[in-house]
Parts: structure tokens; sequence; C-alpha cells
């Protein structure tokens, strides 16, 4: 028999259609070659799929890497055929109780994985889902909810888009049943422009149920700030960063006070490597919402190995750039809008005149902003400038409203409101538009939130957040000129461009848009953690179900509430509430010992 | 019959737990003693004399467990039930427990009849037994005591500590590299441990390096051995690049690169250990080595001074000291002139080790150790009415 007929034997059993697609299919797509070791490797698009030295002494080491991470009950999903060296090194190496599954997109490879080595009895115990992505999604949803994904990159690249529609399709459907109450730490910066995207972010994450406790160092602000005017430099700061170290442990006893399932800080957020490592030990997760420019903030690059997940406005060479500084898990997550912030409102006549305008612009002084707004300054239309740090800037003079003074958000607001063109310019630090426009700015969804007119520069990420339909850009100071022109005479192009993005944001890009993908992101590589408790699974009336072989354990279950979300804690308490002279039983002994392991990885100060 | 003793501490307090075996031994002839302790220490139970088994711990496994409970309660409990089955099949008729932490106390619920020491009566009382709520007290209040940590092992047992000094005798086994060399009759060893997990309690390198300095300086025949973990390697790179480079060839660094055992053995082949209030220090006093520790920080020379006589102690004024009682450990190190010419500096007393009926105490040299009065009338108020009766009489 031959080593293909052999292998198809031993999988016919479990999965009979795909051995016979498999027959039907032809090889091809992996060219096979010797290697030193002795084991044939594959290579595809000119590139080796495993190791040319030994194939699997490499899948031995990197199952090694994988299983640190799998929990018990865990359903672990393969992204990657190749010859198999890797699935085989896994099934060697996972615990029976976690189920071993391999995504096939494509036959035409596993056609030549089967062809080329005997496969040994490991691959009985492989579940193989294969076809389009959305019917393997759905396979994947159907096999188990605890879903870890594993991808085996060399092999997975050949099939990126299958496997991230697969992930996809998995990650919406988390979010689709997401319901269940994380607790999760925010913790905000002092000041700065990510304060306001934290308070979106903390009414964001209340919305949709979660249990929040923002640690607000805005507090703080007032004593940051007066050390801002201390003389000399150096003691200037020594204090602040002493003080900004003070407000890393604040943040860590707060956490130890109240102990999250997740801790999502946000940019600029006071969080030492220290502070962050010694959470870290603890088993908290943390998160990062960086919502800055990695360019021009950089602290990050200390930072990097310090969060559990980064997530990002910026990609392409960002994040690589996070990867490289030791990301472990980064992704994408543009900034959106606060609804209850940013919205249309009425203004009286005295308001539009106060606030109104044919243009405005609402923002800080950048060189760039320098550099363009004066071009704008003419008879043609009305030009109004709002907003701080506009000092020296004389040709901006004219236009520039209160004396360049800081103005609210319920004035931002208003004059959104009342303009016709709003000018939506990212600062930039040189001249002229910035060279390397990507990522969009929290501007461009507060505008669109508020059902007001903008022009935005143009920005490669854009795109795919609003079509041509709902947001017009430039990119040139005179394109810029020309459709200011425009849209002046064209009322209702620009009040249908406006509806648009309006309603794209309402539907899209929201806070709690942006939230529940955040979750989603950190449930898919946590199902244990997060993607259970988001999916309800630790109600005590689901828990109660699951305890089939300690039904011991139930009626310490059967004390809460069927929806309350129950933890160890809570039923240890409960054991605990039964006083000093209590006899246990073996169950109950185990439950406050394992409890007092919880007590311990929360043990923080 | 077969007992357990639980122990789950660190290296140090786990040393510290040999008397309490040797009096247990002594008293419960013919019965079996199992040691219960931190699954990263079983090996070095392996050469305690009276100890049946080591029983191993694994802490970070019910931490796993602990994270993934609500998640899969059922296999969990059902995983940590096979757990402890596989610790001890059979119930322990007695379990002495000797630590405070709740950890222990269930642990010795889960794994006996009958408790003695912190849990007696039962594993969610809060009453402590006299040696407890004395050890506490001590903690609490850093009040005056001069009962040693070991012997108070004793106490919490039921047990008066065994007059003597227990030791561990390291099997003969491979020591990697060089360190094969430690130990050549022809010099004088020194074992300094350069680290401690606490990170208080560590002198600075550029300290270290002015210690071995000095030592390496006062005579030609003292080598030096490095003694820490794999993760203060670090350290230990900056101690030598901060010694002359005409010294190193006298420098032994054993730093990551021992285990348990081989740290044993290692320390037995010196003639000092030098260091502060570590596991290891109390390692060398356990395998015979001579010591002197550097105590200070949270470390009391009367609690947790190395067992056994020929052991001295600095003992700090000052939780951080800015001076080192250097020369003047020198002379007695170097010369072994037995008993010291200096005894105090600036911020320092030395204190020498002595044991007795009741236990080890520390004693300034050349007093008399006046802690002996203090010991009994303790060792009165402690025991119960049974244990004075059987022990005392």
């Amino acid at each position: 028999m031959s080593v293909f007929e052999d292998n198809l034997r031993k999988i016919v059993k479990q999965s009979p259609e795909l051995a016979a697609a498999l027959r039907a299919a032809q090889g091809g797509r992996l060219e096979i070659r010797p290697t030193k070791s002795g084991h044939p490797t594959g290579f595809a698009q000119g590139r080796a799929i495993h190791s040319t030295y030994d194939p699997v002494k490499e899948s031995t080491s990197w199952a090694a890497a994988q299983i640190m991470s799998c929990r018990e009950g865990d359903v672990v999903l393969v992204f990657g055929i190749g010859l198999l060296y890797h699935v085989e090194a896994l099934c060697k190496v996972l615990p029976p109780s976690i189920r071993l599954v391999v995504a096939v997109p494509d036959l035409v490879e596993l056609h030549d994985a089967c062809a080329v080595r005997a496969w040994g009895d490991w691959v009985r115990r492989v579940t193989w889902v294969w076809g389009v992505p959305h019917s393997m999604a759905k396979r994947m949803r159907e096999l188990g909810s605890s879903v870890r994904l594993m991808t085996y990159v060399p092999a997975a690249r050949l099939h990126s888009d299958a496997y991230a529609a697969i992930e996809e399709s998995l990650r919406r459907s988390i979010a689709h049943a997401a319901g269940g109450q994380l607790r999760i730490a925010v913790v905000g910066p002092i000041y700065g422009g990510s304060l306001p995207v934290t308070r979106s972010v903390v009414a964001a994450l209340e919305s949709l149920g979660h249990h929040v406790d923002w640690i607000d160092h805005s507090v703080h602000a007032t004593s940051y700030q007066a050390l801002a005017r201390l003389k000399d430099a150096r003691h200037r700061q020594v204090m602040q960063n002493k003080f900004a170290e003070f407000l890393s442990q604040l943040t860590l006893v707060r956490i130890a006070e109240r102990p999250p399932d997740l801790v999502l800080a946000l940019a600029q957020a006071p969080m030492t490597l220290q502070v962050l490592e010694h959470v870290r030990k603890k088993h908290f997760l943390t998160a990062m919402w960086f919502v800055e420019n990695y360019r021009h903030l950089t602290y990050w690059q200390q930072m990097a190995a310090g969060f559990d997940f980064w997530f990002v406005i910026q990609k392409g060479g960002c994040l690589d750039a996070f990867r490289y500084a030791g990301a472990k898990e980064i992704h994408y997550l543009p900034v959106a809008a606060d609804l209850a912030v940013h919205k249309p409102v009425s203004l009286t006549s005295g308001e539009m005149e106060e606030f109104g305008a044919d243009v405005s612009f609402v923002g800080a002084g950048y060189a760039n902003r320098r550099e363009i707004l004066p071009q704008l300054i003419t008879p043609e239309w009305r030009l109004k400038v709002w907003g701080n740090e506009w000092d020296g800037a004389t040709a901006i003079e004219p236009v520039l409203q209160r004396g360049g003074r800081r103005i609210d958000t319920e004035i931002c607001i208003k004059v959104f409101n009342a303009t016709t063109v709003n000018l939506n310019l990212h600062s930039y630090t040189g001249k002229g538009l910035d060279p390397e426009a990507d990522f969009v700015n929290p501007r461009t969804f507060e505008l669109a939130a508020c059902g007001a007119f903008q022009l935005v520069d143009h920005r490669s990420l854009l795109g795919e957040l609003f079509t041509q339909e709902e947001m017009a850009t430039f990119r040139t100071v005179e394109e810029l000129q020309q459709r200011i022109r425009a849209a002046l005479h064209e009322a209702d192009i620009r009040r249908g461009m406006a509806r648009a993005a309006s309603d794209r944001v309402v539907r899209e890009h929201t806070y709690r848009h942006r939230m529940k993908e955040l979750l989603t992101q950190v449930g898919m590589a946590q199902p244990d953690r997060v993607g259970t408790i988001l999916k309800g699974e630790r109600e005590a009336a689901q828990l109660s179900r699951r305890c089939v072989d300690h039904p011991e354990l139930v009626p310490l279950l059967k004390n809460f509430p069927v929806t309350q979300r129950v933890e160890l804690e809570q039923v240890a308490e409960r054991i605990r509430q039964r006083g000093p002279t209590a006899t246990l039983s073996r169950e109950e002994l185990l439950v406050l010992m394992l409890d007092e392991y919880r007590v311990q990885t929360r043990d923080l100060i | 019959m077969a007992s357990l003793i639980v122990q789950l501490a660190r290296l140090g307090d786990l040393l510290q737990t040999l008397p309490a075996i040797t009096s247990l031994t002594a008293r419960y002839v013919g019965e079996r003693f199992d040691l219960l302790c931190a699954s990263t220490l079983t090996d070095i139970v392996s050469l305690f004399p009276g100890t049946a088994r080591a029983v191993p711990w694994e802490a970070d496994q019910w931490q796993q467990w602990a994270l993934g409970w609500t998640n899969s309660p059922d296999s969990t409990m059902t995983a940590a039930q096979g757990h402890v089955h596989q610790l001890a099949a059979q119930t322990y008729d007695t379990v002495y427990n000797l630590n405070q932490h709740p950890r222990a106390i269930l642990a010795a619920h889960l794994l006996g009849r009958r408790v003695v020491g912190p849990g007696s009566d039962g594993p969610l009382s809060e009453n402590l037994p006299p040696w407890g709520a004395y050890l506490r007290k001590v903690a609490r209040d850093r009040s005056a005591n001069h009962v040693h940590l070991a012997d108070a092992f004793c106490g919490l047992c039921g047990v008066m500590p065994p007059g003597r000094v227990p030791r561990i005798t390291p099997h003969a086994s491979d020591l990697p590299g060089s360190l094969e060399k430690v130990g050549d009759p022809r010099y004088h060893w020194v074992a300094v441990i350069i680290g401690a997990g606490d990170l208080a309690r560590c002198l600075p390198p550029a300290t270290w390096a002015r210690w071995i300095t000095a030592l390496l300086n006062a005579h030609s025949a003292i080598r030096v051995v490095f003694i820490g973990s794999s993760g203060e390697i670090g350290r230990s790179r900056a101690i030598q690049e901060t010694l002359s480079p005409l010294l190193w060839g006298r420098v032994w660094d054993a730093t990551g690169h021992t285990n348990l055992l081989q740290l044993a053995l290692l320390l037995s082949r010196c003639h000092w250990t030098i260091g502060s209030d570590t596991g290891s220090l109390h390692l060398a006093a356990a395998v015979g080595c001579r010591t002197l520790g550097l105590y200070f920080a949270r470390a009391r020379v009367h609690e947790t001074g190395p067992y056994g006589d020929q052991h001295w102690v600095w003992q700090a004024s000052t939780f951080a000291p800015d001076t080192w009682p250097i020369d003047e450990s020198l002379d007695f190190i170097v010369a072994q002139t037995g008993a010291p010419q200096l005894t105090e500096c600036t911020g320092w007393q030395l204190w020498e080790g002595h044991v007795d009926a009741w236990g080890m105490s520390y004693s300034r040299p050349g007093q008399s150790n006046i802690s002996v009065d203090d010991r009994i009338d303790v060792w009165k108020r402690c025991m119960s009415t049974d244990d004075r009766e059987n022990v005392l009489l």
C-alpha cells in the first residue's frame, strides 16, 4: 500500500468525506526536498515551510512554545498545513483533554502532505475542518467554546486570507455573543489627549455591562503640573519621574484592592515597566490602547514587552516595530466617537454668530497648521481658528478666536455644529501635510458624530473607515482651497456627506464598537479566562450544569442567583461564613485551598 | 503510625525544621515521618536524617487550578483531588504543621486526621496554639526574643529542642566544571553568598568586591567561591568586574551553576561561608561549614542565626547599614584564631552561637549566655500542661 493510501486509511474513519475529497484531489502545491536530517521538507513560493535541517526538531520546539498557553478544556485550532510536522509535534505534547483541530483551506496542500511521509497514529487524534472559511468557522463553533488559535506561520502564510477570514468569523461570533460581566480596571493618563478617550472608554465598557474601575489619575494633574514650574530642569525631571512612579505604584494598589479580569491602560497612563512586570507575575491580563502616533511618542519601545496586548491606531510598520520591541500581541484599533459627547446640537442665533463661520479649524498650533492655515485667509470666506498654543503665529492672529485660549469640549461641539466647512488637519511637526499620513485622528469621528461636514487631509487608513461618499479629503493646499470653494457652494452634497458620515459612525465607529472589538481580541487570545466570561459561562447556572462529576459542589453554587457570575472567591467566602468551628468536607477544603492560590496570584502589595 | 510534617516555606525555614525532625524521631521511635515541602526543595529533604519521604507540594500547579476553577470547576476538582490522593494515598494519623499560613493549615487538614500546630482547632479557626501565638506576637511587635525559630518549631510539634546540632551529609555527586576543584586542601575556601531572595538583604556588589578583595589580600591561600542562583548571575558579574584582574584566578563562580544537592556538597567543602540571612547560609551551617552571617534589614540573630556552634553573626543596628565589618572579620576567618579580636564596629555587634538543652542561642563573645532564663520562661509558658509533664519534668 502506498504512503498516501496508508495515511488516508488513518483519517477515513473520522473524516470519510475528507478522505474521499483528498483521493479526488491532486497534489502539487508543495515542492518536496530532502533535509540534512533525512526528513523531507516542503517549499512553496520559493520559501521553505519547515526547517531545511531538521523539521522534526524545529516542530518540537514550536509545539513546546505553543502549549505553554494551553488550558484544560481548550480546543486548539491549528492554522498551517505544510507537511504536518508541527501538528504531529503538538499531538505528542498536548494533554488528552485538549482537542486538536486542523483547518484545511487547501486540499491540494494536504494531498501533498499525505503523499510525502507516513503519518503515525497521532493523526487519529486530529479533527479536520475543511472547506470555505465561513463553514470552517461554523464547524469550530460547534466543536467548542474555548478555541485557542495556534498559527504555524511558515505554512499559514500560503493561505493567510482564508485563515484571517476564519479568525474574523470566530471573532464576530464571540463579539455577537458577548454579554458577560468582566471586571475591568481602566488606567487613564494624568492629562492630555488620551484623557477624553479614557472617559469614553469607561462609558462604553459600562454600557456593555462590564464592571469598570476607573483608575483616574487626572485628579493628580494639578500636582503634576505644579512640578513643571520647578526652575531647574534636572529637578523638574527627577520630581516628575518620581511622581509618575508614585502614581504607577498607586495603580498597583488600586488593582490589588479590586482585582480585575483585565487591566486596560490608555496611552500615557502612569505604569512603569517594573509595575507591569509585577502585575504580569500575578497573572493579571494587561492591555494598552496606544491612541498616539507611535512615531512621535516613543516610550512604548521600553514598555512593549510589559503589556499582554497592545492596541494601536496605525498599521504596517507600526505593528512590526511593536513586535520587534517585544510586544506579544498587537492589534490595530482605530479611535472612534462618543455619541453621548459628540452629537448634533441646536444653537441659538447668538451662538451661531459667535461660533459659526464659513470655515473653521479647532486645534493646537502645530508647525504644519501655522504654515497652511494662513494660506486660507481670504476674502472669499470667513475663517475662524480656535484653540491654544498659537504663540508667535502672527499670520493667524486676525482669525484666532478668544486670544488663542484653550476651549473646552462643549465649545468645540458648538463650533463643529455652527460651521459650514470644518477643517480637520492632522498635526505634524514639520511643514506642509504629514508625509507619513496613516492613522485617523479622533477629530474625524467627532466631527462626523456631530453631523458636521469636514475636509480632512488624506490618510492611508481613512479609506477602510469611511467611503469617499462619506468623507471629503484633500492631498495638497491647492486642493484644499478648491474643495472649500466647492463645498461652500454645494450645500446638498455637503449635507449628504455629513449625514452619511454620521450614519457610518453610529453604525461602526463608536467607542462601544471599539471596546467590543478589543475585548473580543482579548477573549480570542484568552478563551479560558476572558472568552468564557464574555460568553456568560461563569454564571451560577452554567457552572452547576458543568459539575456533573462533583455533585457536592452544586449546593454551593445553588446559593447564588442563576445569572450571577460566580468566581472561586465567592464560593470560598460562602464556606468561610460557616464560622471557625465548622467541620469541612474534603471538597470544601479543596475549594478553600484553590482560593488561597487565587489570592496568591492577586497578592500584589 | 505515619506522621507528616508540613513546612511549605522557603529553603531557610525548611532547614530550620531539622531540629524538630530530630526531636520528633527521638521521641516517637519507630514512627514514620514524611515531610511536605515545596516541590523545588524535595531533593534537599532526601538528605534529612529521620525523614522517610519528601512529599512535594506543587504551588504552581495549585495556582493553575486556581486560575482555571471557574472555567472548569468539575475537572479542576477532579484533578486537585487526584493530586491530593497521589500525595498521600492514606491519611496521616498526625500532621505537624509548622506554618501559620492558611495554605499550610488547609494542607494539614486535607492530608491528616489530627493536626498539631497552627490549625489544630480546625481549618477555619483563628485560634493559635501558644507557640504559634508567641511567634506571631514576636513577628508583629518585633519584640525581644531569644528563642530561635528552629526551637520554636520544636515547640509547635510538642517536643523539646534536640540539644545537639542536626547535620545533613551531602551525597558525593558531580560538581559542574571547575567547581570540582573546590575543597583542594592546599587552600582555605570561603564561600560568599552574593544575593538573597529578599532584596533588602542583598549587599551591594561594590561592598562584596571590597570584602572579597580584603579576604584575598589577607592571605595568599584564600580562595573565594561565589554562591548564588541563576537570577543572580548579573550580580556576580558586577562583583567580578569590580575586582582587580589579578585576583580573578582565585575566585570560583558557582552562581547559577549548581542544583541544591550540588550546592550542599560545594558548601561542605568550604571552610567558611559568609552571607546575609539566606537559605544558602543555613544550608552551609547544616552541612557543617562554619558561617559568618551578616544580619541586617529584617534579619535578627536570635531568631534565625545559623543553627549550631561555631557560627558567628554580625548584627546591624540599622535596617540598611552603610558601613560593613570587613576588617573586623578578617582575623578569625583568615587566621582562624578562634576568638575574634574585634567584636564591635560602628553599627554592628558580633554574636557567637551556642547550643544547649534549651536549643540555640547567641551571645556576645566572651560573655555568659544571659538568654537562658528568658528562653526557659518562654518554654514554660508555651508548652501545654501535657507536654510540660512529658518533657520538662
